[in-house]
């Protein structure tokens, strides 16, 4: 909210300069975002927050001020002295539960006419657009001035003078101020005159009952309504105004027959007319909170040492009076300050005016000792440490997907991934869906970085994906994710491996760094990866995940010049993959006696893959069998068509003793039998 | 006899010649092998008149061991040459790059994250966790933001549905934390929040930690001990912090927590709007409600409870002008951290 020092000056005598009245403002709630000269004044721009709607004003910003500097607040004129015409409307309150007091006056006679200056220029500085109309202008003008919002009818367009508040019901169509028909839902509250509906209530006027040049006869309504109702009603409609902002967070009950006296005599002043009495119906009257305190609890809440009579004087000064209990005492918030209801919020008044700052320092009585971090959030951050180590760069992504990613990735309708949760209000609609790959996510970046120059990338995000199993809330699964491309420049040490097999080697420092075994690499059924080129990563029967090339179409639809295709990703099941992490390790003693290698070299058909021969291997079961090795792989020359060559190297070794060359010599030669019997291979000559 | 100076005197004269290993062992088999010079002379000592074969000996093994002692020194010294030779032979351009594949990076939130939930875990909080797409009820609701409350709009929200939304921020993990556990209660949440909202300083994502302390007998001085210390040991001992009344629906009384610019040094600068001070986290003591609709006799507990946004606090660590940056993912950002 906008203040003018210069308004602020009217109630209140302050001599200290903007800045530090600015300062503690702040220090008291009152957080001033920015300082302005403007001409000879200057201006505050300060954010009110939603639990103080007293301070929607100059005259609740000059209370505040008051308070902070002790100094006296000086209420603006508003007395109607003389005697008054009969009020002449009538107002009937049918919904009285949402409307708990209206009060006007007929004012007759006026000239509708350009406001003076000084009403112009202090709206203006305040932010609110003149209208060329003194009355709208007035109302306006005691709106920033005392928080009320006030609304002006030509009296004359009231049929049969009369006011009912009452619900839409279904007669749900009016148009308003702005120009705009608005149909408004049952509940909303209007209000009526004796046939037709004249304003929506709180928020905006009817057009029809609105004041126009020549109006001569004006209603103007002063009122309480229902705070939450004002806000439903409001969002409904999607219509906000500096009216509705203030009934939605609660105005004075009690001062607003003040503001409509203000309001009544600015209109005299620059109008001209002649006030009637105040017409005032209110149903339901204001009735002062009584909260209990005890300042040894607030004391001890606070770690403050206040005596109960400081205590007291100090709510006092911020307008809440109290009543001396002996040991303690009882508190009566005044209807402006509808916050305060219970002994913690008397604490805050207190702490506010005592000063946070003023308030010690101490650490809890609680040991701050005892935290740590769990097994699952430390093998997370393994994850993380080995990730990093082979090399890849972590991302953070937005949490969302656009829906064309799924078709993208031609994943078939009864994926688990098309179980989506959907956002109703995005930014964009690419941002509609909650993501339950990271995998388009790791395209983008891609993408993103490819086109401006990068070569090589290893990019890895560690995230949480959203599967809707029908349940109110959707599966929140973490995810392990990445992407690699190697353009493959030349480079002055060659030798690299072909990046499935720099991939997979990164994976399998990730297993063995979290002592996860046995993963086994099966082929992958993944619509969007190179069917050749492409696994999952299973154990134990459970998918952990997949890793392979995307599908050459799927790097054509990124439609991005790559100097390589082999494009590779992997995405595993975090909960999955740390399931298998070991609870304990135990110790295997280091081996004492000398190992004997042997090595066997293979000619196989080319559809026997190595890790099939591993497991006849491992099927053999000799107890001096230590370690298998797969040191060679080999096609073409000197290996026959649709043919390859595989060499393994075996380590035996006994715990309890040396082996001699022709004990192992005979294993290894029933061991190679058994090989090439299992698997119709040949040896390699 | 009279020979063995002329013997020795060409002894060094060849020995002078030598330029290699071959050459010497040449000479050491002239004069010392089992044929050599010195060998044979020795050998035929026996020959020699008796009065005389004595002294002879004498200046013949001396001969020999001078043969000896000469040709392992030159023996040693020509080594070295040849392996400094050799050396100079295998010289590597000492200036051609390592092979390496460069560890990669944690995500500057990422790693501020960490610095963060180290420096609590050190002073005996547990991290906690909670769902992203969560109910309007913990969301809202047990945090004492009910339907149609103003306080409200101080979140834009997006929705899933009539009660479900993506969280707008790490506070809903204090209800459902408080449901399942009894105090005394030391947690951080750290975690992903949305809002419905996107320009230079805010993200539709981003990520807050959240951190509440309940037991019997907490106060708001707790508070501003704990964040003190936290903020002193992040940002440096001799940062200024200052606490302010604020407004959480949650929380009363409320307070932002601001510290000293650290561009400079509270002189005012574009940092800290000219104010000097910088927001760095809102907190306060646990609403009496909250504890009400988590099961909790708001009579027999106190507690705080403090949020801070990661970016924020990153974008200060860094000096980094646009918050988009951090989701924005390119390498060349990444690789700075």
């Amino acid at each position: 909210m906008k203040v003018s020092f210069d308004w602020l000056k009217d109630f209140v005598d302050v001599q200290a300069a903007p800045p530090e009245v600015a300062d503690r403002l702040t220090m008291a709630g009152l957080e001033v975002e920015g300082v302005e000269d403007v001409g000879d004044d200057v201006l505050f721009e300060v954010n009110v927050t939603p639990n103080r709607p007293d301070c929607l004003s100059i005259l609740g910003i000059a209370r505040e001020t008051a308070a902070a500097f002790g100094l006296p607040l000086k209420t603006p004129a508003a007395e109607i002295g003389g005697e008054l015409l009969p009020a002449g409307v009538t107002v009937e309150i049918i919904a009285p539960e949402l409307c708990h007091r209206y009060a006007g006056r007929l004012i007759t006679g006026i000239k509708v006419a350009d406001s003076p200056a000084w009403i112009k220029d202090r709206l203006e500085k305040c932010g609110i657009r003149s209208l060329n109309s003194n009355i709208v202008d007035v109302t306006n003008y005691v709106l920033l001035e005392l928080g009320h919002p006030l609304h002006a009818f030509d009296a004359d367009k009231l049929a049969e003078s009369m006011i009912r508040i009452a619900t839409a019901g279904d007669k749900a169509s009016i148009a308003t101020l702005d120009g705009v028909e608005r149909k408004l839902p049952a509940e909303a509250r209007r209000i009526w005159d004796s046939r037709r509906p004249v304003a929506v209530a709180g928020i905006m006027g009817g057009e029809e009952s609105s004041v126009k040049s020549d109006t001569v006869n004006i209603f103007l309504e002063s009122a309480y309504f229902l705070p939450s109702s004002i806000r439903r009603t409001s969002k409904k409609l999607g219509l906000r105004t500096e009216s509705s902002y203030r009934f939605e967070r609660g105005t004075d009950i009690e001062f607003l027959e003040k503001a409509l006296d203000r309001a009544a005599l600015l209109i005299r002043e620059t109008g001209g007319g002649e006030v009637h009495a105040i017409v005032d119906v209110y149903p339901r009257k204001y009735v002062p909170l009584r909260v209990e305190a005890d300042h040894r609890r607030i004391n001890s809440l606070l770690g403050t040492d206040i005596s109960k009579d400081e205590m007291r004087n100090m709510l006092s000064g911020a307008g809440i009076r109290t009543e001396d209990h002996g040991e303690a005492f009882a508190a009566f918030p005044p209807a402006y300050r509808r916050d305060v209801t219970r002994y913690v919020d008397l604490a805050e008044e207190v702490a506010r005016i005592y000063n946070y700052d003023n308030i010690p320092v101490t650490l809890p009585k609680t040991p701050l000792s005892g935290g740590g971090v769990t097994r699952k959030e430390k093998d997370r951050e393994q994850l993380h440490e080995s990730m990093r180590k082979s090399g890849f760069t972590e991302v953070i992504n937005y949490s969302f997907m656009n829906p064309a990613d799924l078709d993208l990735l031609a994943l078939p309708d009864d994926d688990i991934r098309r179980r989506h949760v959907s956002v109703l209000n995005p930014l964009r609609q690419e941002d509609s869906l909650m993501r339950t790959t990271l995998l388009p996510s790791l395209l983008n970046n891609f993408v993103y970085n490819i086109s401006r120059g990068a070569g090589d990338l290893r990019l890895y995000e560690l995230s949480k994906v959203f599967i809707d199993r029908g349940e109110r809330l959707p599966d929140e699964e973490s995810r392990l994710g990445g992407i690699f491309y190697r353009e493959g420049l030349p480079s002055i040490w060659k030798e690299e491996a072909p990046a499935f097999f720099t991939l997979k080697g990164a994976l399998g420092s990730l297993f063995g760094e979290l002592k996860v075994g046995d993963v086994e690499f099966v082929q992958s059924e993944e619509v969007f990866l190179h069917s050749g080129k492409s696994a999952d990563m299973v154990r134990e029967g459970r998918k952990l995940g997949f890793i392979g090339e995307l599908a050459p179409g799927v790097v054509e639809s990124l439609r991005l010049k790559v100097r390589k295709p082999e494009v590779l990703v992997f995405e595993m099941d975090v909960e999955v993959l740390l399931s298998f992490v070991p609870e304990t390790l135990r110790y295997s003693p280091v081996p004492k006696y000398p190992p004997i290698e042997r090595d066997v070299a293979l000619i196989l058909d080319e559809h026997i893959t190595a890790a099939a021969v591993r497991k006849v291997i491992n099927e053999f079961g000799s107890p001096y069998m230590e370690d298998v090795e797969l040191f060679d792989a080999y096609r073409g020359k000197n290996i026959p068509e649709k043919k390859k060559s595989l060499s393994f190297r075996i380590i035996y070794r006994s715990p309890d003793r040396t082996l001699t060359d022709d004990e192992v010599e005979t294993v290894h030669q029933e061991l190679v039998e058994f090989i090439l019997r299992e698997t119709g291979g040949e040896i390699r000559g | 006899m009279d020979e063995l100076p002329s013997l020795k005197q060409q002894f060094l004269e060849e020995t002078d010649r030598i330029s290699d290993l071959a050459g010497l062992q040449l000479v050491r088999a002239k004069y010392l092998g089992k044929k050599g010079i010195v060998t044979s002379q020795l050998k035929a000592l026996s020959s020699v008149p008796a009065d005389k074969r004595r002294e002879y000996g004498k200046a013949l093994n001396e001969m020999k061991g001078f043969a000896e002692e000469t040709l392992k020194g030159l023996e040693l010294s020509l080594k070295e040459t040849e392996k400094a030779k050799r050396l100079l032979a295998e010289k590597t351009d000492i200036t051609l790059p390592g092979r390496f594949t460069p560890f990669g990076r944690r995500h500057p939130i990422s790693q501020v994250l960490s610095e963060i939930e180290d420096i609590f875990v050190s002073m005996g909080f547990r991290v906690e966790d909670g769902p992203e797409i969560e109910l309007d009820y913990y969301n809202f609701e047990a945090l004492n933001i009910p339907k149609d409350h103003p306080a409200r709009d101080m979140q834009d929200t997006f929705y899933v549905s009539d009660d479900v939304v993506l969280r707008t921020h790490t506070s809903p993990v204090q209800v459902r934390v408080m449901e399942k556990h009894k105090p005394p209660l030391k947690i951080i949440a750290p975690g992903k929040v949305y809002r419905c909202d996107a320009d230079v300083s805010h993200t539709a994502m981003f990520h807050q930690v959240e951190g509440l302390m309940v037991d019997t007998d907490i106060s708001f001085s707790d508070l501003k001990g704990v964040l003190e210390l936290f903020i002193h040991t992040f940002f440096g001992r001799d940062i200024p912090v200052r606490f302010r009344p604020s407004y959480f629906p949650f929380t009363e009384p409320s307070a932002e927590v601001d510290m000293g610019c650290i561009f400079c040094s509270g002189g005012g600068c574009r940092m800290c709007k000219g104010t000097g001070w910088i927001e760095i986290l809102g907190s306060g003591l646990v609403n009496p409600r909250v504890f009400e609709m988590a099961g909790y006799n708001s009579e027999d507990y106190t507690g705080f409870a403090f949020g801070m946004g990661v970016e924020r606090i990153t974008l200060l660590k860094y000096s980094i002008d646009d918050i988009r940056l951090f989701f924005e993912n390119d390498i060349r950002f990444l690789r700075q951290f």
